[in-house]
């Protein structure tokens, strides 16, 4: 593949390489300078409308957006000037005051970036809080909840919408400081095009879109633990993560953006269908049939009888009268498993896997 | 493909491709993860070629909609060969470097021309033309497939035929390029490759070759059977013809799953012993005399290996409920129970190792391996310092000389006649997955899906009276399944189509057992069927 063209930029003073066609936002993330941003998110065309990003750019008289800015061949770039800082400053006291705290903290519930953010520049509610003037619909889906009081309107999760998904479900409705995020013809959203993949909630920066179902989870006994894993069910092979609390999975959210094959993206399988692993309907006994009935009865009767019953129609019948059916949706490790089974146990190589046919 | 059995090329180069042409894949349904790096490709100015009998959501934004009647792939696809053929677009240095029999399929797809093939397949002919000039001249152009292409008793002529295409263009070996078949459940690739098949041993080591048994029989220590075993399919047969008698299912419902659900049922009330390990009461296990209960991902660990080849930790996050145990843990103690000295493997680690040992595609690949690489590591990785194989043959094919397949259309094997008029493939949709022993446990996907449909032409729809939210019948030649019409643009006149994700409407009680004759893979996409009205006449 061809590299790129590479150029210098300063950034703060120190050099670092920029690629043809990327902006100072990317250039600066490459060479580990971190620039504060709220809409922008890497699976994203540039939009630039949050200001949160905005840098000195030499020879430009206003401060200008690193996201959508465009690198260049000693392009001279300040991010920690007074300037900057006081611009940050004031913005983010612009965004709190038109930004409610969740009344009630909820412990699966994302962070919130704008006040991490006023809490890093160290912005104060100083200006008075405008009147709350979006007002909240219920909404019948099951999976995504949206606060207008949380929501920033950077429009992450309309463009991840359009973009990404590309579903275009949901828009930027209303006008001013009446605007709102809503399905376009103000329907539900069931009855849109919605997949219900659940990427507005993760690209959101507030938690003004966030999960329905862990909102039950109110109190934990123990911290969250996160166990990284792969997805049970199609084979792309999305990694998530699965958040544990009580024993119990309670949320599944996509690694960051970036880190792997799925980029941060996930599908209503595998970010919500996961109540089956706790349903009460999983099988929790071993069983063997008794007159005509499956009854519960422990692992060495079972295991006896299964084994026995196997090795009476080889006996019967010889080992090519036996099949061993194996799961394409089961380990790698007890598919071999199966196979030795079959093979080296009881002599046939009548062994396949289930997604055969 | 071409020496190994899965996608040539990896999933995140479908962003940087300039052409898809995706064919049998509802991708956005099937694979919703791969189908929006199909959009991130279209988004950056990607041509996109879709050949489906259905329009579907990429069918909407693609340039091209081959919309083919099923059964049809061979005579579209020999047509696209044609074209290449005749106005010279095939790669002559390729294929004479690296390919062998290529005269042979120019002398078949001669008599495939597009005209011929728009009368058989429904296509324009431009349409034809336009598709394989565009697929002949890109060249990051990538095909992607799935069950649409296989599902077919020519399923195997159909992926010979993409071969060829990809071979006459030279589309192999280079990045976002290359033949893409899309796996469709979590760990198919990885149950092939371990080996879970009857004519292969763990790395696709033949069970014919004499000093492959024997290095198994060395580690195993036992005398292994040199017959190659049944399929699937076959095996399903045989239950019904007394030729199996005996049968141990892990984690499939095979009466909801495998095609012709009735026979399957009565074969398994033939069969003497019946063994099932599953997470939930199935279907299946009506049949059982012995069931064990078994886990789900989030309570094991193991690796899945996803459809670009990539090999994938999965780690244990709660236990496992009541006295279900670990499949492995079960797999270990009912050899033992049989007498055979199974090892006391300390956990899944030590069982990958064991494989690993035996077979030089995944030497290099290890549990505390993939502690190092969050991505996954693509098989082939033959010692512990291979970085992996993402991209496939760019070096040449792995086979040295990859072989043309000529082919020649044959019919499905049950077409539409004035009896059972229709055609209905059937498939995968968003919001469920496949037996929906999980899916229909969850309240959304319940709300977005709750029970079985079938998409109906307004056309044929009419010819019925029945419109939008009436019952149906649908009736094949093997059995009957009640669902709810939804009079869709989707599907093409005298087609219709049903998802297969019901058990208390089980699509597969209509579905034709009739197996591809290399694979024994069922036909699940063509057979002919007939509707019955069930709800009133609307008022006229």
């Amino acid at each position: 593949m061809n590299e790129p063209e590479t150029f210098e930029i300063l950034v703060d003073g120190a050099s670092i390489t920029a690629r043809a066609g990327e902006t100072v936002l990317q250039a600066a993330a490459r060479a580990g300078i971190e620039i504060p941003t709220l809409c922008h998110d890497d699976r994203l065309d540039p939009m630039g409308s949050c200001r949160m990003c905005l840098v000195e750019v030499a020879g430009s008289r206003r401060l200008q957006p690193a996201c959508a800015w465009k690198a260049a061949a000693g392009m001279e770039v300040k991010c920690e000037t007074e300037r900057v800082a006081r611009h940050r400053v004031h913005l983010l006291e612009m965004y709190l005051a038109d930004h409610a705290a969740p009344a009630t903290p909820e412990p699966l519930a994302p962070k919130n970036q704008v006040l991490q953010l006023a809490e890093r520049y160290g912005a104060t509610r100083r200006l008075p809080a405008l009147e709350a003037r979006r007002e909240a619909r219920a909404d019948a889906n099951p999976y995504v909840h949206f606060d207008p009081d949380q929501c920033i309107l950077c429009a992450r999760c309309v463009r991840y919408c359009d973009e990404v998904e590309a579903v275009s479900a949901i828009t930027l409705a209303g006008r001013g400081a009446k605007t709102t995020i809503a399905t376009a013809a103000q329907t539900q959203l069931l009855d849109t095009t919605c997949e219900l993949c659940g990427g507005c909630i993760d690209t959101c920066p507030t938690g003004a879109m966030r999960e329905k179902k862990p909102r039950s989870v109110v109190e934990l006994a123990q911290p969250v633990k996160q166990v990284r894993t792969t997805c049970n069910f199609c084979g792309v092979g999305c990694q998530l993560d699965l958040h544990v609390a009580d024993e119990k999975v309670v949320k599944v959210s996509a690694p960051p953006t970036g880190t792997t094959l799925n980029d941060g993206n996930l599908c209503v399988k595998g970010r919500f269908a996961y109540d089956f692993i706790h349903h009460e309907e999983r099988l929790t006994k071993p069983l063997v049939r008794e007159n005509g009935q499956l009854v519960e009865t422990s692992w060495e009767i079972a295991l006896k009888r299964a084994a026995e019953g196997l090795r009476g129609v080889e006996q019967r019948y010889g080992a090519q009268a036996l099949g061993f059916v194996s799961s394409s949706r089961c380990t790698g490790e007890e598919n071999y498993l199966v196979q030795k089974l079959a093979r080296a146990a009881f002599g046939t190589n009548n062994c396949h896997q289930c997604a055969a046919t | 493909m071409f020496g190994a059995g899965a996608m040539t090329n990896s999933i995140p180069e479908i962003r940087d491709a300039d052409l898809l042409f995706v064919i049998g894949s509802n991708t956005t349904e099937a694979h919703p993860i791969i189908a929006m790096e199909m959009k991130r490709a279209v988004h950056n100015g990607a041509k996109l070629i879709v050949a489906d009998p259905r329009a579907i959501w990429l069918s909407e934004v693609a340039d091209i909609h081959l919309q083919l009647r099923p059964g049809t792939d061979v005579w579209l696809l020999n047509a696209m060969a044609h074209v290449i053929v005749a106005e010279g677009l095939a790669d002559e240095a390729f294929i004479a470097k690296h390919t062998s029999g290529f005269e042979a399929v120019k002398a078949t797809v001669a008599d495939y021309t597009p005209e011929e093939a728009e009368r058989v397949t429904g296509v324009p002919a431009e349409s034809i033309r336009e598709a394989a000039r565009l697929y002949a001249t890109t060249r990051k152009a990538g095909i992607y497939y799935t069950l649409g292409i296989t599902e077919h008793t020519h399923g195997t002529d159909n992926v010979y035929c993409l071969a060829n295409l990809v071979l006459m263009t030279g589309h192999l070996g280079v990045r976002s390029a290359g033949m893409n078949p899309l796996r469709g459940q979590n760990n198919v690739q990885g149950a092939n490759d371990a080996g879970a098949t009857p004519i292969y041993y763990p790395g696709y080591q033949s069970v014919t070759d004499p000093e492959v048994r024997a290095k198994y029989e060395a580690a195993w220590g036992v005398p292994l059977s040199p017959e190659p075993g049944l399929n699937l399919n076959v095996m399903m047969k045989e239950l019904n013809t007394e030729g199996i008698k005996g049968l141990f299912v892990m984690g499939e419902d095979i009466v909801l799953s495998e095609p012709n659900a009735g026979k399957v049922e009565h074969g398994l009330n033939q069969c003497e012993f019946l063994v099932v390990q599953d997470i939930f009461p199935t279907e299946t296990m009506r049949y059982a005399d012995v069931v064990l209960p078994a886990t789900c991902f989030a309570e094991k660990d193991g690796v899945f290996t996803n459809s670009d080849r990539r090999v994938q930790r999965v780690r244990k996050a709660v236990e496992p409920p009541g006295e279900a145990r670990p499949d492995w843990q079960i797999l270990c103690d009912l050899a033992r129970a049989a007498g055979y000295p199974m090892p006391h493997y300390s956990g899944p680690g030590e069982v990958y190792a064991e494989m690993a040992a035996l077979a030089p595609k995944f030497a290099g690949i290890s549990h505390e391996r993939l502690e190092q690489h969050p991505e996954g590591l693509h098989w082939p990785c033959p010692d512990p310092e291979h970085p992996g194989t993402p991209t496939l043959h760019l070096d040449g094919p792995m086979v040295g000389i990859a072989p043309f397949q000529a082919v020649s259309y044959r019919p499905s094997a049950e077409l539409p006649d004035p009896e059972y008029p229709l055609v209905l493939s059937t498939g995968r949709t968003l919001y469920h997955y496949n037996s929906a022993s999980q899916t229909l446990r969850d309240p959304g996907t319940v709300a977005k899906q709750p029970e079985n449909f079938i998409e109906v032409h307004r056309r044929d729809a009419r010819k019925l009276g029945a419109g939008n939210g009436d019952r149906v019948r649908v009736h094949s030649r093997r059995g009957e399944v009640e669902a709810v019409v939804v009079v869709s643009p989707r599907v093409r006149p005298g087609c219709v189509w049903m998802p297969f994700h019901f058990p208390d409407q089980l699509t597969n009680r209509l579905t034709n057992d009739a197996g591809d004759s290399v694979t024994g893979t069922g036909e699940y996409k063509v057979c002919a069927v007939r509707l019955e009205r069930l709800s009133p006449a609307p008022v006229a």
